[in-house]
C-alpha cells in the first residue's frame, strides 16, 4: 500500500490532471512519486494520454464513461435545440424536413443510447464494486472493451451524419422506413451499425457486471443486504441482458435487410412491419425501466444520506422492483395498441400495465416517507434527486392517462407522449446529475462549488418545466413534426425558452464541475454526513486497489480485515476468502466447497491433491498455461466479428479463458508485489475498438450483397478488408496476452458458489444467446404465420429443398456433441492422445457440418425450377430470407467453435488440459448450446 | 348500398339511452373528453397533494443543525429498512384503488368504442383509407376515390386503414379518431361528426420527409348534402385516380405515383 496512497490522489481526475498537480494539495509535490507506482501494473501515470486508452481499472473506466457520456448529453442536446428553434413558429425554417426527421432520430438514438444508459453505467462501474466490496469487476479486459465499443459506436454514429445524412425514421426504427428503399442514405446503414456495435458493447458489459455482483461480494454482503444502488444496477443488468438480445436480433435482421438484401421488413405481402414494432418494443419497454432504474437508486442513495434515515420499507422496494424488472418484458404491446393487435391482447397488456405501474407508487411513497422525521440537507445532489421525484411523479400521473385504451387512443403519436416520456426520462437524467454531485468528490477528491450547484439546480427545475410542460398544454401538436396548429405557437416559444434555459444550466455544471477540478476544497473520505455505503469509508479518490484491507461485513457492519486473513477466524459465516495471491495453492485442501478455483472445481472427484501440489510447487508454469487459452476464444470473436453480433459471444468466451488463465497463481508480479498482482492495462481493448469502428465503417457500404460501383465502392471495400483483417489481429492478439484479473475465491456468491467467474461468465452469456435465437426463431414463425403456414409458405421453397442435408447435419453435430464429452472424459484420465483424439474428431465432424451446409446452399442458390428461374438466393423472398439468416447465425457459432476446438487441439499437443480441463468444459458448454439450437432448426426449417 | 336509407339516424347515445349512465358513451369527442377531464382532474388532485406532500415535509424536517441522533446510519453499516411501513402499505393500498378503478370504469368505454355492432355496424358508411407517401386516398364502396374524406353528420362512420408503403397512422384530432396504417395490415376504426365543417386529417407516424404535411380534407356535410354528392360519383369520376376499389398494394398511378416517387427521395 505504501506507494499507493499518493498515487491514488491523481487517479480520479481525468483530464484535469495539470491543474491538480500544480494545485497546493499536500501530495502535490509527490505526484511524480505517485506515478512511478503504477509500473508494477503496467499503467501509467493518469496524466498521460495513455494511461486512458490502456486502463482497466474499473475508476478509470467509470470516469471514460462519464465523460463520454457527457459529450454524448451536449451532442444530443444540440440537435434538440435545433428542434426547438425550428418549432418556434409552425413549418419548416432552420432545418428541412429531413433534416429535422434526422434531428429528431438522432436526438432520440443518441439520448438513449449513447447519454442516459452509459451516464448511469458511470456510476456503475466507478461505485457498485466500491459498494460491494470488490477490487475490480470481473473481467476488467472486457470492461475496457465495453467501454471502447461503446465509444466508438458512438463515434460511428457521428460518422453516419457524413454519409449523406443518418438515419431519419425516428428513434423507433419502424419498418418498413428502416429499409433503403426509403431512407436510401449509407449514413442510415452506418447508424443501424452504429447500434449493433452499442448492443454488442452493452453485452458484454451486462455479462462482466452481472459475473461481478453475483460472485464477487465483500462476505457477509448477501444479496439482501446490497445497496439500493448496486440493486438497481443488479435488476437493470439482468434487464439489458435479455432485452438488448432481442435487440440485437432486430438489428442483425434489419442488418442483413440493409446490407445483404434479405425480406424481413419489406413492405407488405406480410407482416413485416408488425414484426419490427414487436422486436422492437420487446426490448423496448424494459429499456424504459433500464434507463430509469439507475436514477432510481441515486434517489434512494440521496433521499438516505440527506435525510439521515434509512429508507422506509428497504425489502418491499427491493421485491417492487424486482417485480418491475420481471414484468417489464410483458408489457411491451401498449406501445401497439393502435395496430391491428385484438381486444383480448389489449385488454391483458391494459391489465400488465396498470400491474406495473403499482409497484412504482410504493417506491415513490417509500421515497417520501423516508424523509420524515429526518434531517433534509438541502445539498445540491439532494436537490436533484427530490427534484427527480417530482418531475416522476408528474410524469406517472400523466402516464395513468396513457395506460386507459380509450386516451392513448388520441394520444398516440401527439406531445403527450413527448411531454410524459420527457418527464419520466428527463426526470431520470435528473436524479443522475444528482449522482454526478454525489459521487463528484469521491470520483475526484475535490468538492464542487455549492453555490454553483444550486444555481445549476433552480436553473435546471425552472427550464425543465418550462421546456416540458407546455408540451402538455399543446399536447395535441403531433410527434416529430414540425407543422402544429398555430394556436399553440405560444406554448411552443416557452418550450424553447426553457430549453436554452435548460441547456445554459448545464453549462454552468460544466463550469462548477471543471474549476473545482483544481480550486475545489479537498473532499474528505465522507462528506456527507449520514452516508452509509463503502465508497465512502474509503479515501477520495480510492486508491487503484480500493480498500485498506479486504472488506468484509462478517461482523455485521464493514470491516477492512488485514489481506491474507481468514474470515471464518472471525466469524463462520463468511468463509472462503483468503488472499488469493498469498494462500491460493492451500486453497483447495481447506476449502470446503467455497468457490474453489477452477482447477479443483471440474476435477472435484480426483486429483484434488494433485492439483493443489501443482498449484503450490509449480505455480508460475501452470499460470502461463492458463493464461493463454484465451487466444482460442478471441479467434472466435474474429470470426464472429464478421456477423457483427457475435463480437459480444466471443468477447466473452475470451474473457472465460481469460480467467481460466488466472485461476492459478501469481507470476513474478506476485513475488516482487505480493499485494497488487492484478494487471490493469491492456491495449487490446481499444484496438479492438477501434479495427471494429472502421470495419464497420467499410460494411456500410454494402448494399444488396455488394459493394458500388467505382471509387466510393473500391474505398468501402478496401476499408472492410484492411479492417476486418486488422479486427482479427486486435482480437487474437488481446487472446495472446496475458492479463491476470481478480481471483477468487470471494466473499458472498450465492447462489453461484460453486461456479467460478469464468464459468458463470459463460453461463451468462448464453443466456442471451439463448433470447437471440430465440428473437431469430420467433421472428421466422412470426413471418411463416403471416403467410399461411403451410400451403403459402411451401410455394416459397422450391421442391430441391430437402430434408436429407439437414438430417445428415443432425447426426453429424449429435456425434460432435459425444466426442466433446469424450475429451473432457480423456481430460480426467489424462490422457493426452485421447484428449487430442476426441477434438480432431470434434473438429472433422464440424468441417463436415459446414461443407455440407455450403453444397447444400449451393445446390438451391443455383435452383431452375419454374418457380424460382433465378436460383433460391437470401433474397428471394421471406422464406429464404429466414432460412438462410437463421441457419446462417447458427452456422456463424458453428465456425466460431470450431476456430475454439483448433486452437485447444494445438494447446493439447502441447500438454495442457490435463491438469486444468476448464477450457474444454467450457468449450463443451457452448458446443452442446450450439447443438441444442440446431435441434430447434432442424424440425422448424426442414420437416415443417 | 351501405349508404342508409334513412340518412338522419340518430345518434348512438340515443340509440343506448339505457347504457348511458356512469360509462361514457356517444362520439368518440364526447367519451374521450369526459374520460379526460375526470382524469385531469383527479391527476392534478393527486400531483398536488403528494408533491405538496413532499414540500412539505422536506421543509418541515430540514436540517436545523442539531444533535446528531444516535441511532443515525453511519458509515460501513449493512443496510436496512427504516418503520413506517404501515403507511407505506395504507398510500400503496389507496393509489392502487384509485389507479385500478380508474382505469376498470375506462375499460368499460373501450369495450364500447371496441363493439363490435358499434365498429361493424351493417348499414353505416364505409371508406377505405390508403395512406401512401405523402397522403391519404378514400375509396368509397362504390369504387370512387377520392383524397378528401367526406362524411354525413350524425352517423357512425367505419374506416378500415391500411398503407401501400410505410407505417403511418391515421387520425383526425378534432374528431378523436385515430388508427395505424400499417403495410399489408388492416386497421378498423369508426368516426362520427355531430358538426359539419371541414376538419384535417394528418399523420402521426414518422414516415419520411413529408411527414409534416401528410394532411388530408375531412368534410362533415349535412346528410342530404352527403347523399347527393355520393350519388353523383362513380369509380369512373374518382378525384384522385380510377381503381380496383379493393384495398391492398398495388400499383400507383395518377397523383399518388408522383408523390410516391418524391417521397423516395427521403
Amino acid at each position: 500500500m505504501t506507494d499507493e496512497t499518493s498515487d491514488p490522489r491523481t487517479d480520479g481526475g481525468e483530464r484535469v490532471r495539470e491543474s491538480r498537480r500544480g494545485a497546493k494539495r499536500t501530495d502535490g509535490g509527490t505526484a511524480a512519486a505517485g506515478h512511478e507506482t503504477d509500473h508494477h501494473h503496467g499503467l501509467p501515470a493518469p496524466s498521460s494520454i495513455k494511461r486512458w486508452l490502456v486502463t482497466t481499472n474499473h475508476k478509470d473506466v467509470g470516469i471514460l464513461y462519464t465523460v463520454t457520456a457527457l459529450f454524448f448529453l451536449v451532442f444530443g442536446g444540440v440537435l434538440a435545440l435545433l428542434m426547438r428553434v425550428q418549432l418556434w413558429t409552425p413549418g419548416a425554417t432552420i432545418l428541412e424536413p429531413l433534416q429535422y426527421n434526422q434531428a429528431v432520430s438522432a436526438h432520440g438514438l443518441i439520448m438513449i443510447f449513447w447519454f442516459l444508459s452509459p451516464f448511469a453505467f458511470g456510476f456503475a462501474n466507478y461505485v457498485v464494486p466500491l459498494q460491494i466490496g470488490a477490487k475490480d469487476l470481473a473481467f476488467p479486459r472486457l470492461n475496457a472493451l465495453s467501454y471502447w465499443l461503446y465509444l466508438f459506436s458512438g463515434i460511428l454514429f457521428g460518422v453516419s451524419f457524413f454519409q449523406g445524412g443518418t438515419f431519419a425514421g425516428g428513434w423507433t426504427m419502424y419498418a418498413p422506413l428502416n429499409l433503403p428503399v426509403y431512407t436510401p442514405n449509407i449514413g442510415a446503414s452506418t447508424a443501424v451499425l452504429a447500434l449493433l456495435l452499442f448492443v454488442v458493447s452493452v453485452t458484454v458489459s451486462s455479462v462482466n457486471f452481472l459475473t461481478t455482483m453475483h460472485r464477487m461480494r465483500a462476505e457477509g454482503l448477501t444479496l439482501r443486504r446490497m445497496p439500493l444502488f448496486t440493486w438497481t444496477i443488479l435488476l437493470t443488468t439482468w434487464m439489458m441482458l435479455f432485452a438488448f438480445a432481442a435487440l440485437l436480433a432486430a438489428l442483425m435482421i434489419l442488418s442483413a435487410d440493409r446490407l445483404i438484401g434479405t425480406q424481413y421488413f419489406a413492405a407488405t405481402g406480410h407482416a413485416g412491419s408488425l414484426l419490427w414494432a414487436h422486436l422492437f418494443w420487446f426490448f423496448g419497454h424494459p429499456e424504459v425501466y433500464i434507463v430509469f432504474f439507475p436514477a432510481l437508486g441515486v434517489m434512494a442513495e440521496c433521499f438516505q444520506t440527506f435525510t439521515g434515515k434509512r429508507i422506509v420499507g428497504r425489502k418491499w422496494f427491493i421485491a417492487a422492483m424486482v417485480l418491475v424488472a420481471l414484468q417489464s418484458f410483458l408489457v411491451w404491446m401498449h406501445h401497439m395498441f393502435l395496430t391491428s393487435i385484438n381486444l383480448e391482447i389489449k385488454t391483458l397488456f391494459m391489465a400488465t400495465t396498470i400491474g406495473i405501474s403499482l409497484p412504482f407508487d410504493l417506491m415513490v411513497f417509500a421515497l417520501v416517507y423516508t424523509m420524515l422525521k429526518g434531517r433534509v440537507r438541502f445539498t445540491t445532489p439532494f436537490l436533484f434527486s427530490f427534484g427527480a421525484l417530482v418531475l416522476f411523479i408528474l410524469g406517472g400521473i400523466t402516464g395513468v392517462f396513457l395506460g386507459a385504451v380509450v386516451l392513448d387512443y388520441e394520444f398516440r403519436g401527439t406531445y403527450w407522449v413527448v411531454a410524459h416520456f420527457h418527464y419520466v426520462m428527463v426526470g431520470g437524467i435528473t436524479a443522475l446529475v444528482g449522482g454526478l454531485y454525489y459521487w463528484y468528490p469521491k470520483m475526484t477528491g475535490k468538492m464542487y462549488d455549492k453555490f454553483l450547484g444550486k444555481l445549476h439546480f433552480a436553473m435546471y427545475f425552472v427550464g425543465f418545466n418550462l421546456l416540458y410542460f407546455p408540451m402538455f398544454v399543446a399536447w395535441e401538436t403531433p410527434r416529430r413534426d414540425f407543422v402544429y396548429p398555430e394556436i399553440y405557437t405560444t406554448w411552443h416559444q416557452l418550450s424553447t425558452v426553457g430549453a436554452f434555459l435548460l441547456g445554459a444550466s448545464f453549462l454552468v455544471m460544466f463550469y462548477n464541475l471543471w474549476v473545482s477540478l483544481s480550486t475545489g476544497e479537498d473532499a474528505s473520505d465522507n462528506p456527507w454526513q449520514f452516508s452509509t455505503t463503502t465508497e465512502w469509508a474509503i479515501p477520495s479518490p480510492p486508491p487503484l486497489e480500493n480498500f485498506p484491507g479486504k472488506p468484509s461485513f462478517s461482523s455485521g457492519s464493514l470491516e477492512f480485515l488485514p489481506d491474507g486473513s481468514d474470515a471464518g477466524d472471525i466469524e463462520p459465516a463468511g468463509p472462503g476468502g483468503r488472499e488469493p495471491a498469498a494462500t491460493d495453492g492451500g486453497e483447495a485442501t481447506t476449502d470446503g466447497g467455497e468457490a474453489a478455483t477452477d482447477g479443483s472445481e471440474t476435477d472435484a472427484d480426483d486429483g484434488e491433491d494433485d492439483d493443489d501440489g501443482k498449484l503450490v510447487t509449480d505455480g508460475g508454469r501452470v499460470m502461463t498455461d492458463g493464461g493463454q487459452p484465451m487466444t482460442d476464444d478471441e479467434q472466435v470473436v474474429a470470426d464472429d466479428g464478421t456477423a457483427g453480433a457475435a463480437d459480444a459471444n466471443a468477447g466473452v468466451a475470451d474473457e472465460k479463458a481469460t480467467d481460466g488463465g488466472t485461476v492459478t497463481v501469481y507470476d513474478e508480479h506476485a513475488a516482487d508485489d505480493e499485494e497488487h498482482g492484478e494487471d490493469h492495462a491492456s491495449i487490446w481493448p481499444f484496438r479492438i475498438g477501434l479495427t471494429s469502428f472502421l470495419f464497420l465503417v467499410g460494411l456500410s457500404g454494402l448494399r444488396q450483397g455488394s459493394f458500388p460501383e467505382g471509387l466510393e465502392g473500391g474505398a468501402y471495400l478496401g476499408l472492410t478488408v484492411v479492417a476486418g483483417v486488422g479486427l482479427l489481429w486486435a482480437l487474437v492478439g488481446m487472446g495472446r496476452e496475458e492479463f491476470h484479473g481478480l481471483e477468487g475465491p470471494f466473499g458472498e456468491s450465492w447462489p453461484f458458489t460453486g461456479i467460478n467467474n469464468t464459468k458463470l461468465g459463460v453461463w451468462i452469456f448464453l443466456a442471451s444467446d439463448v433470447v437471440l435465437f430465440g428473437a431469430f426463431v420467433g421472428s421466422y414463425a412470426f413471418i411463416r404465420v403471416a403467410e399461411g403456414w403451410q400451403n403459402n409458405w411451401h410455394h416459397l421453397i422450391p421442391a430441391d429443398h430437402v430434408v436429407l442435408p439437414g438430417l445428415i447435419n443432425t447426426y453429424l453435430l449429435l456425434t460432435s456433441s459425444f466426442t466433446v464429452v469424450l475429451a473432457l472424459v480423456a481430460c480426467e484420465k489424462r490422457s493426452k492422445w485421447g484428449l487430442i483424439g476426441s477434438l480432431a474428431t470434434t473438429l472433422v465432424l464440424g468441417i463436415a457440418f459446414l461443407i455440407n451446409k455450403a453444397m447444400e446452399w449451393q445446390h438451391l442458390f443455383h435452383v431452375h425450377s419454374e418457380a424460382f428461374p433465378n436460383g433460391w438466393n437470401i433474397g428471394t423472398n421471406v422464406a429464404s430470407s429466414t432460412f438462410y439468416l437463421t441457419t446462417g447465425l447458427h452456422a456463424l457459432h458453428v465456425i466460431a467453435g470450431l476456430v475454439i476446438t483448433l486452437y485447444l487441439i494445438a494447446r493439447a499437443w502441447n500438454g495442457a488440459y490435463l491438469d486444468d480441463d476448464q477450457p474444454v468444459e467450457l468449450f463443451g458448454l457452448y458446443w452442446h448450446f450450439v447443438d441444442i439450437v440446431w435441434l430447434f432448426l432442424f424440425p422448424l426449417f426442414y420437416i415443417l | 348500398m351501405t349508404v342508409p336509407a334513412d340518412p338522419i339516424r340518430p345518434s348512438l347515445v340515443a340509440l343506448h339511452p339505457a347504457q348511458s349512465g356512469i360509462i361514457p358513451r356517444g362520439t368518440r369527442v364526447e367519451v374521450f373528453q369526459q374520460i379526460f377531464d375526470v382524469f385531469l382532474v383527479l391527476g392534478t388532485l393527486v400531483g398536488v397533494v403528494v408533491v405538496g406532500y413532499m414540500v412539505y415535509n422536506a421543509y418541515k424536517y430540514r436540517d436545523d443543525g442539531g444533535e446528531r441522533p444516535d441511532d443515525a446510519p453511519k458509515v460501513g453499516e449493512l443496510p436496512t429498512g427504516g418503520g413506517g411501513g404501515r403507511k407505506l402499505f395504507l398510500s400503496f393500498g389507496l393509489s392502487t384503488i384509485i389507479v385500478v378503478s380508474l382505469i376498470l370504469w375506462t375499460y368499460g368505454t373501450l369495450l364500447y368504442v371496441e363493439d363490435e355492432a358499434t365498429v361493424e355496424g351493417g348499414d353505416d358508411v364505409q371508406i377505405d383509407v390508403v395512406g401512401y407517401r405523402f397522403g391519404w386516398d378514400f375509396v368509397y364502396p362504390n369504387g370512387h376515390e377520392t383524397s378528401t374524406l367526406r362524411v354525413p353528420a350524425n352517423e357512425t362512420v367505419q374506416l378500415n386503414v391500411t398503407s401501400e408503403d410505410v407505417f403511418h397512422t391515421f387520425g383526425v384530432p378534432e374528431l378523436r379518431v385515430k388508427t395505424d396504417a400499417i403495410p399489408g395490415q388492416q386497421t378498423q376504426t369508426w368516426l362520427e361528426a355531430e358538426e359539419t365543417g371541414t376538419y384535417r386529417a394528418r399523420c402521426f407516424e414518422i414516415c419520411g420527409a413529408g411527414h409534416s404535411y401528410m394532411t388530408a380534407e375531412v368534410e362533415v356535410m349535412r346528410p342530404s348534402d352527403y347523399e347527393n354528392w355520393y350519388a353523383n360519383t362513380s369509380a369512373e369520376n374518382s378525384s384522385a385516380v380510377a381503381g380496383p376499389s379493393e384495398i391492398g398494394p398495388r400499383a400507383t398511378a395518377g397523383p399518388r405515383a408522383s408523390a410516391v416517387s418524391q417521397g423516395v427521395v427521403g
